[in-house]
């Protein structure tokens, strides 16, 4: 595993006061929170952040990073050292039973997590030194904590429903005495319907009981991602379509996507560009299902070849049509 | 180091739910206390006469998560979470409108 700075990722001195961490860590924490920030890589950022503060904060983990000593470089290869946590008061205690940690992918999407106390979406740097299993573990109770995880769904999927791999990180004990912090895959089916901010609860995947108590859940956040033709605002779906000025001037039948599949639509007679129309309970399935709103956008043909120019001559000359009627002079050059 | 279980269903929750306070304090990680004063504030809105019998509909579980990230990470108190859940909520809304309208306006294809 590679070693991290926690100190070069606050952007304080190693001599830095309890006062300065907690301002580093606040002034970074509010740039980086993945529910205000617009920041690339926000959610990755904070992690770190936290992580870093998490040990920094706490003056026992802190003792015990800086005795690694301060000549580690972030990214250098790093293994704990035989009597890691030894020589602090709890040292020696037994480790504590696996400790579990969300890490959710669909596709390409990664998952982190927002757990402050715990390790769930830690580096492996982290749970090996201070996660559950580790000296620092949290001490016994009865039953496990729950897990929260973030995991980022396309519309489509949150609109069929979906399987989903997720990568559950689990520190063990090994023979020899040492941690190994070790990934084992779940699939999880995901229901049709899942909205912006939705939980998925997975009973019992969360901490582990230390003493046969039963173990806590796994809540999934769900987030969708932006879709090139669809926006999503709770169930409800808008969809723009372009559409010909005589579709929108006479009326046409138009075929419309849907999530569900194409439909046929009615656009009525005298349709504006911006116009919404309603396909009721075309959105994101649900009781009641959300509806798709489709926002018309006319365009225009160019005026390239001398048919079109001679069509839209006709048209200067047949319609008295004014679009600045309402202008002051009546708009007229 | 990966090796592949069983295949776990995941179950939705908020389908037209109502969810008590200890659930809500369960799935937001806020305690009892942060809650009333969020009803106090008027951020959400419960049925049942006493406070002992509050139910909420499932639809803010999602707000209120935020409103319990930004009071753990961040450390402000409650009536300042309220308040920034609520203008991110509406600058979701605005960024929302101006991508409809960019679409309306933007060149076709």
């Amino acid at each position: 595993m590679e070693y991290r700075d926690y100190y070069q990722i606050l952007g304080v001195q190693r001599t830095a006061s309890a006062d300065e961490l907690k301002t580093a860590y606040r002034r970074l924490a509010r740039k980086y929170h993945p529910d205000v920030s617009k920041e690339a890589n926000a959610e990755e950022r904070f992690k770190e952040v936290q992580e870093a503060y998490e040990v920094l904060k706490d003056p026992e983990k802190r003792a015990a990073y800086d005795q690694l000593g301060s000549e580690w470089k972030s990214g250098q290869q790093f293994r704990p050292p035989p009597d890691w946590g030894s020589g602090f008061e709890f040292g020696g205690g037994a480790p504590r039973p696996g400790r579990r940690s969300g890490r959710a992918r669909t596709g390409a999407a990664t998952g982190g997590n927002e757990e402050t106390f715990g390790e769930e979406g830690f580096s492996d740097f982290f749970s090996s030194l201070f996660g559950g299993g580790s000296p620092f573990g949290a001490t016994g109770r009865h039953g496990g904590r729950d897990h929260h995880a973030r995991i980022d769904i396309d519309l489509e999927q949150a609109f069929h429903g979906t399987t989903s791999t997720l990568e559950l990180k689990r520190p063990e004990l090994k023979s020899d005495g040492t941690l190994e912090v070790r990934t084992h895959a779940v699939r999880v089916t995901i229901p049709p319907g899942v909205t912006e901010g939705q939980l998925i609860r997975l009973a019992g995947q969360g901490e582990a009981a230390a003493d046969g108590g039963r173990a806590g859940d796994l809540y999934l956040e769900a987030h969708i991602l932006p879709h090139r033709l669809y926006q999503l605002d709770g169930r409800d779906i808008t969809l723009t379509l372009p559409v010909a000025p005589w579709e929108a001037a006479l009326g046409a039948s138009v075929k419309v996507p849907t999530l569900g599949g194409p439909v046929e639509m009615q656009v009525p007679t005298g349709a504006q560009s911006g116009q919404k129309l309603r396909l009721r309970g075309r959105g994101l399935p649900g009781k009641p299902p959300g509806d798709q709103y489709v926002q018309l956008k006319v365009v225009l043909p160019p005026a390239t070849s001398p048919e079109a120019k001679a069509l839209y001559g006709e048209m200067r000359s047949q319609l008295h049509f004014n679009p600045r009627a309402d202008f002051p002079g009546r708009g007229e050059a | 180091m990966s090796e592949m279980t069983h295949l776990l269903s995941g179950e939705l929750i908020g389908e037209g739910d109502w969810v008590t306070v200890t659930e809500i304090c369960r799935l937001c990680r806020i305690d009892s206390e942060a809650m009333f004063e969020l009803a106090e504030l008027g951020l959400v809105s419960p049925r049942g006469a006493t406070p002992g019998e509050w139910e909420f509909p499932a639809a803010v579980l999602p707000r209120l998560r935020i409103v319990g990230r930004l009071m753990r990470d961040l450390g402000v108190n409650v009536s300042g979470a309220a308040l920034a859940v609520e203008l991110l909520e509406s600058q979701r809304r605005l960024e929302r409108q101006i991508r409809r309208l960019e679409r309306l306006v933007s060149e076709p294809g």
